[in-house]
């Protein structure tokens, strides 16, 4: 993972705070290299190397991971799909170079889980070229994960941070919550809401992780399957769920929903901050937030 | 041979409320990692005490209410996303994590570059440490510091002690000494109670320990002691009137040193809410201070040269903030709600300083009357 990642250990002790902190580090790990796509001995990895070639079994974990992608793929109308990965290829963020509408037709060849076979506990990708991508949920499951160890470990008091997708398990010590800010989309070091959190996930999705602009138009890294291009609706979606997992599944799913977004956000009955791109929030019960105050770190 | 499931590219339609399915998917996820738990938020706030201000967190109690503009901060707890201006964020949810690393370590760095505080909540309590660190020109002040709450558990009493360490040096441009030392040590004991919904009350006891370089360097002739040990009690009552919806204050205050410093400090305040979110509080503050008794006493008949000290003093001072004198400060404050917890105040303050208004009998001699006035603007949120 190659972004910021903590794991915050409430404890009597700082010697089992570390204990807890490490063991659920090494679940993150596990995660990372199992799942990983730039990895050719993970399980991604492996699966990619085999596209077009032959059928690649699976474990137990991997099987419900892809099930809950393919839940994903369906219940988004088909907007979240692991396949889009490689979509990236066409976008070159670091050259900023727009594509031109044939580079995009060849890598949308390539986008799909509907073609991708699945029986039982095997998986195929059936052409050369299609490849998996976890990236969409698997930074979610892991602090999910991490955060299931801790609790397995007596853990009542902290969170697990993942480059900003959270997974909480207790208060602070004295029961307070945890005071957690949403990055504001266009404004660096800055927070544009907090919520107090004590249990359950965060997620955020932004277009302003990966995006260059040109002609004073972003262009940013979450990108469509169905027209290979960027989403540009919305500037950020956080989501506050049960699991991490969750949170994340809906905020991405939203961000590519774009306009039809706040209907999806709402029937879920979960709590969301969506920031359009005008710069204005909308929050839980869709309604404009009549008075906007942006948040400043005091620096 | 396996037969693959090929599922068709689906429809986009919100018919089926798609929502409700995902939150299934992730549900069956979650039975993979167990990490699913309820979204509830506890129910108390948190209560913090500080000094005179209270704020009552108890469902159902009859207390007191009044303001809090405290650093100490109560957050209830709330499920509703907040767009108020805040300067504490324990971490940052956001896609991006370049701006992680950036983003935490401005936050982070709220406070000053010369106060750093930390504050520890427990059930009952907190205690609170800090550091400070002021330079000037020709003056270098370090102080660290440790400070105790305790409340009861029916929170209408709260028990406080601190202790805090100064260490000064002192470098006067005009170089009459050169990098003389000043150490001080405080100790502070109170205790404040809640005695009816009406009534708050306070004792607090201070006492201060110090030795090194006091006096004045820009000063002709100020040669102090090297130690300088007080006594300070202070006594407060605030009292509500429901009729009204105001609030009186009342406060005294004894101060006793070594130098023979003897000092009393009466002040009473009237916080009186208006209609339109407008307060005025009118206040009193009498005080009254008996001289140190190395204190020369001022004689403009050899002017403009001061007096000389007698002959055997080893110690003293002209300076007329150690002299007998009474003063009297009127003050007068208005302050308006602006909304959303932001509070503005203009403070006009009127001070008037004579010796003969020195409540012991005579005061010192030969000193001019000292007038001053005060205008004292402030913004302040409470959240």
């Amino acid at each position: 993972m190659a972004s910021a990642c903590e794991i915050v250990v409430c404890s009597e002790s700082e010697a089992h705070a570390n204990t807890c902190a490490q063991a659920a580090v090494k679940e993150v790990h596990r995660i990372e290299a199992k799942y990983s796509r730039y990895i050719a001995e993970s399980v991604v990895g492996r699966i990619n190397a085999s596209a077009g070639i032959s059928p690649v079994a699976c474990d137990d974990e991997t099987c419900k991971l892809l099930e809950f992608a393919d839940s994903l793929y369906r219940t988004s109308g088909g907007l979240f799909d692991i396949t889009a990965g490689v979509l990236n290829q066409a976008w070159d963020f670091k050259a900023q170079k727009i594509p031109s509408d044939s580079e995009i037709a060849e890598a949308l060849k390539l986008v799909g889980w509907h073609a991708v076979e699945r029986s039982g506990s095997t998986i195929k990708l059936p052409k050369v070229g299609i490849q998996l991508d976890f990236g969409g949920f698997g930074k979610e499951y892991a602090a999910d994960r991490a955060a299931q160890v801790l609790q397995e470990l007596g853990v009542s008091h902290g969170y697990v941070n993942l480059a900003g997708d959270m997974a909480f398990v207790g208060p602070k010590p004295d029961g307070s919550p945890w005071t957690i800010g949403i990055q504001h989309p266009r404004q660096t070091g800055a927070v544009i809401a907090t919520m107090p959190m004590v249990a359950g996930g965060l997620a955020s999705s932004g277009d302003y992780e990966r995006y260059f602009e040109a002609g004073g138009v972003r262009y940013c890294h979450i990108l469509r399957p169905d027209t290979g291009r960027p989403v540009s609706y919305w500037q950020s979606i956080s989501v506050i769920a049960p699991s991490t997992a969750a949170a994340g599944a809906y905020s991405t799913t939203a961000m590519l929903m774009e306009s039809e977004a706040l209907e999806f956000l709402e029937s879920s009955g979960l709590n969301y901050l969506a920031i359009d791109r005008q710069g204005q929030p909308y929050h839980s019960n869709a309604s404009l937030v009549s008075e906007v105050k942006l948040n400043h770190a005091n620096h | 041979m396996a037969v693959a499931a090929a599922v068709t590219k689906p429809e986009r339609t919100l018919t089926d409320n798609p929502a409700r399915s995902l939150s299934v998917a992730a549900a069956a996820l979650a039975l993979v990692s167990g990490h699913c738990v309820a979204q509830t938020q506890p129910g108390e706030g948190m209560v913090a005490v500080k000094y005179l201000d209270y704020l009552d967190s108890q469902p159902g109690a009859d207390r007191v209410r009044v303001k809090a503009r405290s650093v100490m901060a109560i957050v209830p707890v709330s499920q509703d996303w907040s767009f108020a201006a805040t300067n504490t964020v324990d971490a940052i949810s956001g896609a991006s994590p370049a701006y992680h690393t950036a983003a935490l370590s401005k936050l982070t760095d709220l406070r000053s570059a010369q106060d750093l505080s930390v504050t520890r909540f427990f059930t009952n309590g907190t205690v609170a440490a800090g550091v400070s660190f002021s330079r000037e020109a020709d003056y270098l002040s370090r102080a660290s510091s440790l400070q105790m709450t305790h409340l009861s558990e029916d929170r209408n009493t709260t028990w406080n002690a601190g202790v805090s360490h100064t260490s000064d040096v002192v470098d006067p441009v005009n170089r009459a000494v050169k990098g003389e030392r000043k150490r001080v040590n405080d100790f502070l004991v109170g205790w404040t109670r809640v005695l009816t919904r009406n009534d708050l009350v306070q004792v607090n006891l201070g006492k201060s320990y110090g030795q090194g370089y006091f006096s004045d360097p820009y000063k002709v002739f100020d040669n102090r002691p090297t130690t300088r040990n007080s006594t300070t009690l202070l006594g407060r009552w605030n009292h509500h009137l429901e009729e009204t919806q105001s609030t009186v204050r009342w406060g005294y205050r004894w101060f006793g040193d070594n130098w023979g410093v003897r000092a009393h400090t009466a002040t009473l305040e009237w916080v009186q809410p208006l209609p339109g979110a407008w307060t005025v509080s009118p206040s009193v503050r009498l005080y009254s201070q008996k001289k140190a008794d190395f204190y020369i006493d001022a004689d403009t008949t050899g002017s403009p040269f001061p007096p000389n000290p007698p002959d055997d003093a080893l110690v003293f001072s002209q300076d007329q903030r150690l002299s007998s004198f009474g003063a009297v400060t009127l003050g007068f404050k208005v302050s308006r709600q602006l909304g959303s917890g932001w509070t503005a105040d203009v403070k006009l303050e009127r001070y008037a300083q004579r010796s003969r208004w020195y409540a012991g009998g005579d005061g010192s001699p030969g000193l001019a009357p000292f007038n001053a006035r005060s205008v004292q603007v402030g913004l302040s949120k409470s959240f």
